[in-house]
């Protein structure tokens, strides 16, 4: 029921610069994660958001208020952390109405709102029990419960799933994405879990070394990624990034990927196809794009398949290269140290400019 | 190996608590041959520190152990209850807000000095203050000297506890004083139960202080143990040994009163990730 804008937020630490520059704006009641590997800023944001740390420039406003001068207590957010912060020396009961009766909701309405939220969360039969002695699950589930009971308006979870078994993690995405329906608070969600962030999230934001380096719908960044870090961090496994060079043929412009030996070109098309490109190019494509073709234009030797299930995932070509191609098992599998001979959909290839790592060509 | 251990470290232990019981013959030198326990049991060296005069033992004591069982309860509990709430109250400033971190060496250092030369001029002062020979004055004195103990305890304690624990209550609303009393205290209820206990400990068993802050009336019971003798009888072992049962009474009954938190306060980090 908030909007929240982050303008030209910044924090240093002495000499180290944990968040640049970050401009964002959340929505009211959207769900956007902040994903990005440890150390990239994101938590910092989020504790910035919540004012358990204080910027060293930019500003916060909730609904176009700045509110870098309202005390923690006062900014009617909700917080979840990834090692729950449960009150172990009290009951579950006491746990969940602690914030209701901090802000001195009375007693019946507490009572009706506690007895729902553990409803919602499955918590009622253990209301009564002492939190010391729950399960890792359990506290979790009580941590995003005691955050979610006195209705914030802007509900921020600091990689709340990550302790929690795997199992359980499936679970608990799909009762935070109900949670939010009910409430409809604006959430942001603090995670590494790349499957976290696509699977919850309305819009992701991704950072890395305290930058934002593009923000936009789960298949927005999957399938047109802004950054060779993003195009790399964003899917299981990520891009392969190959090194090319632009040329010109009869059939029009192509990428010559002269560095793999083996592989013949491969010819544009779209927009790339059209537009003033560096000699010099970053070619990515997605391992699920890679299409076993005999009469493909590129080839590389398989090095190491994994088989996980339903698909496998082929390691190929020489080491430092590190192309991989994700293939259904329907189709019969080469062995080690055969040549894959495949093909890539021109269009489903983006390139990157390799001095500023940023997508050049465009898609389609 | 265990049980030689176990011998070792019992032996004296029980040797005390078979020597209270003993009629003056078994633990005078005057029974020519050695008891290990009582032949005959008795309650006379209790009777007799309480000012009883036995019928075996003609001296008679100049004072009972009665006030100094009551100097040394009253001494060493509010020098703990000073040293806790002072010792908590800094170590919590300074695990939290980092204010103060000179705080830990200085503490340290007051450590370093040998006791002699502290009490010398620590006794002058207390002495203009007229604090000598007063409860008080010597629960000041072990507060301070157990001060050290306590902050150091305490900060190891608050340094584990997970801040976000604080965090959480603060970004619901509650304001800083509220979640220590009510979050952080309670939580840290065996990480208080066990430096208490030891800090009493210390207090309780201190022997020079005592000696040289208290002449006569607030004596505490080491001091009054050493009076427990004289030029006929030589040092009255009896005695001496029930004095000594009764001096372990207070810091047992503390230790199995706590031990349940004793038991957490020693895993308290392991709890929480």
């Amino acid at each position: 029921m908030t909007q929240i804008a982050l303008s030209n937020l910044g924090k240093k630490f002495g000499a180290f610069t944990a968040l640049a520059q970050m401009n964002l704006t959340i929505g009211d009641g959207e769900f956007v994660a902040l994903l990005g590997p440890s150390g990239c800023g994101k938590s910092t944001t989020m504790n910035m958001i919540a004012g358990m740390v204080a910027p060293t420039e930019g500003d916060i406003r909730f609904d176009d208020r700045s509110i870098l001068n309202v005390p923690m207590s006062r900014r009617g957010v909700g917080f979840v952390f990834q090692n729950y912060a449960i009150f172990t020396h009290m009951s579950v009961r006491d746990n969940l109405s602690y914030g209701l009766r901090a802000q001195g909701v009375s007693t019946p309405e507490r009572n009706r709102r506690v007895s729902a939220m553990a409803d919602l969360l499955q918590l009622t039969p253990m209301l009564d029990r002492q939190a010391a002695g729950l399960s890792v699950n359990i506290l979790q589930r009580l941590a995003i419960g005691r955050s979610a009971v006195v209705e914030p308006a802007i509900f921020l979870l600091d990689e709340p799933l990550s302790n929690v078994d795997a199992a359980f993690r499936s679970v608990m995405r799909s009762e935070l994405k109900e949670l939010q329906r009910q409430f409809s608070q604006t959430m942001v969600y603090v995670t590494h879990d790349q499957l976290e962030a696509m699977t919850m999230a309305d819009r992701i934001a991704v950072m890395d070394h305290g930058k934002l380096l593009q923000v936009g719908t789960p298949l927005e960044i999957y399938n047109n990624p802004q950054d060779i870090f993003v195009a790399r961090f964003i899917g299981s496994p990520g891009m392969n990034i190959l090194e090319g060079r632009i040329a010109q043929s009869d059939k029009g412009k192509l990428v010559d990927l002269a560095v793999i030996g083996r592989s013949a070109p491969l010819i544009l098309s779209g927009r790339a196809a059209i537009e003033d490109l560096p000699e010099k190019i970053l070619f990515g494509f997605r391992p699920e794009q890679v299409n076993p073709d005999p009469n493909g234009t590129l080839a590389l030797p398989v090095n190491f398949v994994e088989r996980i299930g339903a698909r496998s995932i082929l390691h190929l070509g020489a080491d430092s290269m590190g192309v991989k191609a994700v293939l259904d098992n329907q189709i019969t599998l080469p062995n080690i140290g055969d040549i894959l001979r495949f093909s890539i959909d021109p269009k489903k290839v983006r390139l990157f400019d390799p001095v500023s790592g940023n997508a050049v060509g465009g898609a389609d | 190996m265990i049980l030689l251990l176990l011998a070792i470290s019992l032996v004296p232990t029980l040797w005390m608590l078979s020597m209270a019981f003993k009629p003056i013959a078994e633990w005078s030198a005057s029974g020519a041959e050695l008891t290990w326990w009582p032949k005959s049991p008795t309650l006379d060296n209790f009777r007799f520190i309480f000012g009883q005069s036995s019928s075996e033992l003609i001296v008679s004591l100049e004072r009972t152990a009665a006030r100094p069982i009551m100097a040394s309860l009253l001494a060493a509990s509010f020098g703990t209850l000073i040293a806790m709430t002072a010792g908590t109250a800094a170590a919590y400033g300074l695990s939290r807000f980092g204010k103060g971190s000179n705080l830990p060496l200085a503490l340290i250092q007051l450590r370093l000095f040998p006791p002699m030369a502290v009490m010398i001029p620590l006794m002058i002062m207390w002495a203009f203050l007229g604090l000598i020979d007063n409860w008080f004055g010597l629960a000041v004195v072990y507060g301070i000297v157990t001060l050290p103990f306590a902050f150091w305890l305490m900060k190891t304690f608050f340094d584990d506890m997970p801040r976000e624990i604080e965090d959480a209550a603060l970004v619901e609303g509650c304001s800083r004083l509220r979640v220590f009393t009510r979050i952080t205290l309670p939580m840290m209820r065996p990480a208080l139960a066990s430096s208490a206990l030891f800090v009493f400990i210390l207090n309780w068993s201190d022997y020079l202080i005592a000696l040289l802050l208290t002449t006569r009336d607030w004596v505490t019971i080491p001091v009054y143990m050493t009076s427990l003798s004289s030029s006929m009888t030589g040092q009255l072992y009896g005695a001496k040994a029930a004095l000594g049962l009764i001096a372990a009474i207070p810091p047992v009954i503390l230790g199995i009163a706590i031990q349940k938190h004793l038991v957490r306060g020693l895993t308290f980090g392991a709890l929480k990730e």
